[in-house]
């Protein structure tokens, strides 16, 4: 039950009823009734008091007291509107920064499989060293034996991804589907939110069942959202699914950042994609996840899959000579999927967005210092009319905090538009990449939290100053007093800031710097080929239900079609193409070099065609090219990079060596120069090359090298193509050039923001030196009056008012500096060509801030020189 | 200091004791045994009682009463006094007569215990 609260005035009538009952009694003792009535209140004592401490005890007093901070401190903001609209613009940009990246953390590293209930039990699993692409690591024998043995584990489910095609309706639709294993959505604790999942198909998992379940959006655009989907047939790669469940929305499969469209049992490999890998050992196309068991670690399960791992090696030991050990993963840092390439980025990323908002805070504590310095007298009044210390504190945070919580709220605006950036780094790509940030609760709890700790970090400093400045009322409230030991007081407080803040714009500039000079350094290394005026477009055959030796004859038409085009220089065929992530691995056996115990024999391999090296302008150093005559009937041939030939080949002639792809034995017949395949940064990686013609893929990257604009050339491709196939479609058309910004787009996206923060950082810096300098000079108006009156010059003010600036950028740059050079090591992983301690970077953001220090100081330096020494003297 | 009573504005005040701290919760209680009242009866009944000894501080006394009042011990509500003035009167709840049977057995443990250190004897076997 709910009781209201007893009234003040309630309180007040029982007393006045004291009083009439009291006087009531003392005149039956015979007292007259004005000497009863006195009696009464007398005897009382202080009926106000009593009255009050009702008043304070039946209230809430501190929210009073906060209610009433708030409208004053509203009002005071909406007085200095110039003070309120700089401080929340400074802090939004400081607040933004941090939301924007930690919306992005949110949604990638926090959230790394979205749609699945707790993420912290499950743990990926590789196989071998870890590495940044690594192909799926189990076969599914192995994998069936280790989920029948394991007990650390609730379940271990094991999938597989690539893509596929729904055909039933003219055009195949491309789409990214997952072979999953039987208790797929069971680990994972998802619910189809129509149908069920696949658990039914376990006893058939290896000969597999043609059931599907669909994705949400491919439900949603695909299937028209149809509620009666279920029964229903989807084609696959030509073939049959019966469609048996919906998954939910937001789940998107295993892999972070991408997205899976459907997903159909294991067994249905040799269907989709005509493979039988399924009954092998020692093929390795799985990867694993496993949910843990209530109280059991990672480094348990870890040591226990190591254990298991090592007998099924013994067992099988033909199948088991790469590598056997195990090791796992939170799924935050994963190495299958994007955040494999988040994980070292967005952290150091979010570092530097803290840096940019202290930066903010010690401008906003700047300010506020400025600001109570001239609020001093408001201080001393309220402190002689007796408010506690505590109170005016109090009344202080409560601004910083609506300051801060205003900048908060602009800067979520701007997250909500911020947040998607990061797809905005990303060129059109095949890959189903779903990255992006999004501002949700968790984005929102977060801003809120960060612009309040803001407020404190920016305005405990200057409200205790300011409190302690006023706690002499007296003084204070003479007018002299403010000019001068409160001007002192505080420019020794602001300058201490001041030169803070050039250190860390230092370090932040320093940080961009690097970053931006490394990506620059990417961007104009040589990538091993010509990425200009060539075309490319995706296509995949298998849909369209060619057989091998028919996809192979339409490869050889297409070839010769396109190359006589007008303005076509040659033409090529990959199953890849450099710097966009579509490479892929196999394991080799270099004839006559024999592996370590364990060594990793596992490649970088293109499937190429006819002239590939000559397409891309890739140089051959020894042997020749692929030609139309490495077809099926020919001797298998590959050609391998310089970097596979030196490691292991080491001083021999590589040509005519034998050499084992994934267990089928060629013939090298071409030395290539190394290139890049992956990402621009890193070091070139062996690689092996096999033809078209003799490994024939159905999904295939067709190169055209053309005189030119690339995309010119698209729909003059596109003709030839459907001339002979008219249903065929051509994907992902786009330029060699566009399509290799993926290798990049990581450095990008740590260059762009370092970069930005740099800016801010510097501008942020100089508007505090500004503020400062200007400050000081304006309070030291007099006494540099008194100093041109007894003979100082113009240009002596002028050059010390400079000097007074210059004085604090030493001082913050050697901070800086020191600052760097320790702190700069972090980004060693992230940076390419460059030192971590490049001195000319160091150098030239040095001069920057001094530049910009000098800059700040001209104009209160200007208006120091231009002072008249009669007015200074008088105005005081 | 809320339950301190205050020394009286006039009238020999050597002669009266101020009420200590959580006693005047035990004695309004305690007078509100015999049956409800209003706060200036019950004021004036501790100090008769007491025989002028206690002068109870009035504002400390309603304070005090909307104390136990919050505490659910006694409950109030508006009536009419015997002269027919409107006034509020006080009434013990059973939480009130409970806490008033372990408050007085917490005195007299505490007399009791002064009573020995300060006479070297249990002074409260006389009351």
């Amino acid at each position: 039950m709910f009781r209201r609260r007893r009234s003040a005035d309630d309180f007040a009538e029982e007393i006045k009823s004291h009083f009439e009952l009291e006087a009531d009694e003392l005149q039956s003792e015979g007292l007259s009734e004005e000497e009863a009535r006195r009696r009464a209140r007398v005897e009382f004592g202080n009926a106000q008091t009593a009255q009050e401490r009702f008043y304070l005890r039946s209230r809430i007093v501190w929210f009073d007291n906060l209610l009433h901070d708030i409208k004053f401190a509203s009002r005071q903001l909406i007085r200095n509107p110039s003070f309120a609209s700089i401080a929340i613009v400074t802090l939004a940009l400081g607040i933004a920064a941090n939301s924007t990246i930690f919306s992005w953390i949110n949604s990638t590293l926090l959230d790394p499989i979205p749609g699945i209930a707790h993420t912290s039990d499950m743990i990926t699993i590789m196989r071998g060293e870890r590495s940044e692409h690594p192909t799926p690591p189990f076969s599914y024998l192995d994998f069936a034996d280790l989920r029948d043995s394991t007990r650390s584990f609730t379940g271990l489910l094991a999938y597989h991804d690539d893509y596929m095609a729904i055909t039933e309706s003219g055009k195949p639709e491309r789409i990214y589907g997952t072979l999953a294993s039987s208790n797929y959505f069971e680990v994972l604790g998802v619910r189809p939110i129509l149908g069920r999942s696949l658990e039914s198909t376990a006893p058939n998992e290896r000969r597999g069942t043609a059931e599907a379940v669909l994705g949400y959006g491919l439900w949603q655009n695909h299937f028209g959202a149809d509620p009666s989907i279920i029964g229903k047939i989807v084609h696959i790669n030509l073939r049959p699914y019966t469609i048996v469940g919906v998954a939910p929305e937001g789940f998107q499969g295993c892999k972070s950042g991408l997205r899976s469209d459907l997903w159909i049992p294991l067994g249905m490999d040799s269907q989709v994609w005509g493979s039988d890998r399924i009954k092998y050992r020692d093929v390795l196309w799985l990867n694993v996840l496993g949910k843990l068991k209530p109280g059991v670690d990672h480094h348990q399960a870890e040591n226990e899959l190591n254990i298991l791992m090592q007998r099924l090696a013994e067992r099988f030991p033909d199948a088991h000579k790469g590598p056997n050990t195990i090791s796992s993963d939170p799924l935050w840092r994963s190495p299958f999927g994007a955040n494999v390439y988040l994980y070292g980025t967005l952290p150091i990323l979010f570092a530097l967005a803290l840096v940019l908002l202290l930066l903010a805070c010690a401008n906003l504590a700047n300010l506020l210092l400025v600001g109570s310095v001239a609020r001093r007298r408001e201080f001393a009044i309220r402190l002689s009319i007796g408010a506690t210390r505590w109170r005016l504190v109090l009344q202080l945070m409560v601004e910083n905090a609506l300051i801060a919580l205003a900048g908060g709220g602009l800067a979520l605006l701007l997250t909500k538009w911020t947040a998607h950036g990061l797809s905005a780094f990303l060129p059109p790509t095949t890959l189903p990449l779903t990255l992006n940030g999004r501002v949700d609760r968790t984005v929102l709890v977060a801003t809120i939290m960060i612009s309040l700790l803001t407020a404190a970090v920016s305005g405990v400093l200057p409200a205790l100053r300011a409190s302690r400045l006023a706690l002499a009322p007296v003084s204070a409230l003479k007018d002299e007093a403010l000019n001068t030991s409160g001007g002192i007081h505080k420019s020794r407080l602001a300058g201490g800031l001041v030169v803070g803040q050039i250190a860390l714009s230092m370090l932040l500039l320093v940080c961009a710097g690097l970053l931006v000079s490394s990506q620059q350094k990417a961007q104009d290394s040589y990538p091993g080929f010509d990425p200009s005026h060539m075309f490319l477009a995706s296509f995949d055959l298998k849909p369209m239900g060619y057989s091998r030796a028919q996809g192979i004859e339409f490869d050889k038409q297409m070839l010769v079609r396109l190359k006589s085009l007008p303005g076509v220089q040659s033409v090529t065929l990959g199953d890849f193409s450099p710097l966009s992530y579509t490479i892929h691995t196999d394991f080799i056996q270099p004839e006559g070099y024999v592996p370590g115990k364990n060594e990793s024999m596992e490649v970088d391999r293109g499937v190429a065609g006819p002239e590939y090296l000559r397409t891309v302008r890739t140089a051959l150093l020894a042997g020749r090219d692929f030609t139309d005559r490495d077809n099926a009937s020919a001797l298998p041939v590959s050609i391998v990079n310089k970097a596979l030939a030196d490691r292991y080949w080491q001083g021999q002639d590589p040509i005519g060596k034998r050499l084992q792809v994934a267990g089928h034995w060629t013939t090298v017949v071409g030395v290539a120069a190394n290139g890049k395949y992956r990402r621009l940064v890193y070091d070139t990686a062996p690689l092996v090359l096999i033809p078209m013609l003799q490994s024939y893929r159905t999904d295939q990257i067709v190169y055209v090298r053309v005189a030119g604009d690339p995309m010119a050339y698209a729909s003059a491709v596109e003709r030839t193509v459907h001339g002979l196939n008219s249903d065929l479609p051509l994907f992902n058309e786009t330029t060699l050039a566009a399509n290799m910004r993926m290798g990049n787009a990581f450095e990008r996206i740590a260059a762009a923001f370092a970069g930005s923060f740099g800016l801010l950082a510097l501008i942020l810096a100089a508007i505090g030196v500004y503020g400062v300098v200007a400050y000081a000079t304006k309070q030291r108006t007099h006494e540099i009056g008194i100093r041109m009156a007894l003979g100082a010059g113009k240009r002596d003010i002028f050059r010390q008012v400079l000097g007074r600036g210059l004085h604090f950028a030493g001082l913050g740059l050697v901070l800086g500096l020191i600052i760097s050079f320790a702190l700069t090591r972090y980004l060693r992983g992230m940076l390419y060509g460059v030192g971590t301690a490049d001195w000319l970077t160091f150098v030239m953001v040095a001069i920057l801030l001094c530049v910009a220090t000098l800059i700040a100081c001209f104009v209160p330096a200007r208006r120091a020189a231009s002072i008249d020494p009669m007015q200074a003297l008088r105005t005081e | 200091m809320p339950s301190l009573g205050r020394m009286p504005p006039q009238d020999n005040p050597d002669d009266r004791i101020a009420l200590l701290q959580g006693t005047l919760d035990l004695l309004i209680l305690k007078t509100l045994v015999l049956g409800s009242c209003h706060g200036q009866g019950i004021a004036r009944s501790i100090q008769r009682q007491s025989e002028e000894v206690f002068f109870v501080d009035h504002g400390s006394l309603y304070l005090a009463l909307q104390r136990l009042e919050d505490k659910k011990w006694i409950s109030a509500k508006w009536g009419v006094s015997e002269n027919n003035r409107k006034a509020r009167f006080y009434s013990l709840t059973a939480k009130g007569r409970q806490q008033l049977v372990e408050k007085t057995s917490e005195w007299q443990r505490l007399t009791r215990a002064m009573g020995l250190i300060l006479d070297g004897r249990p002074s409260s076997e006389e009351v």
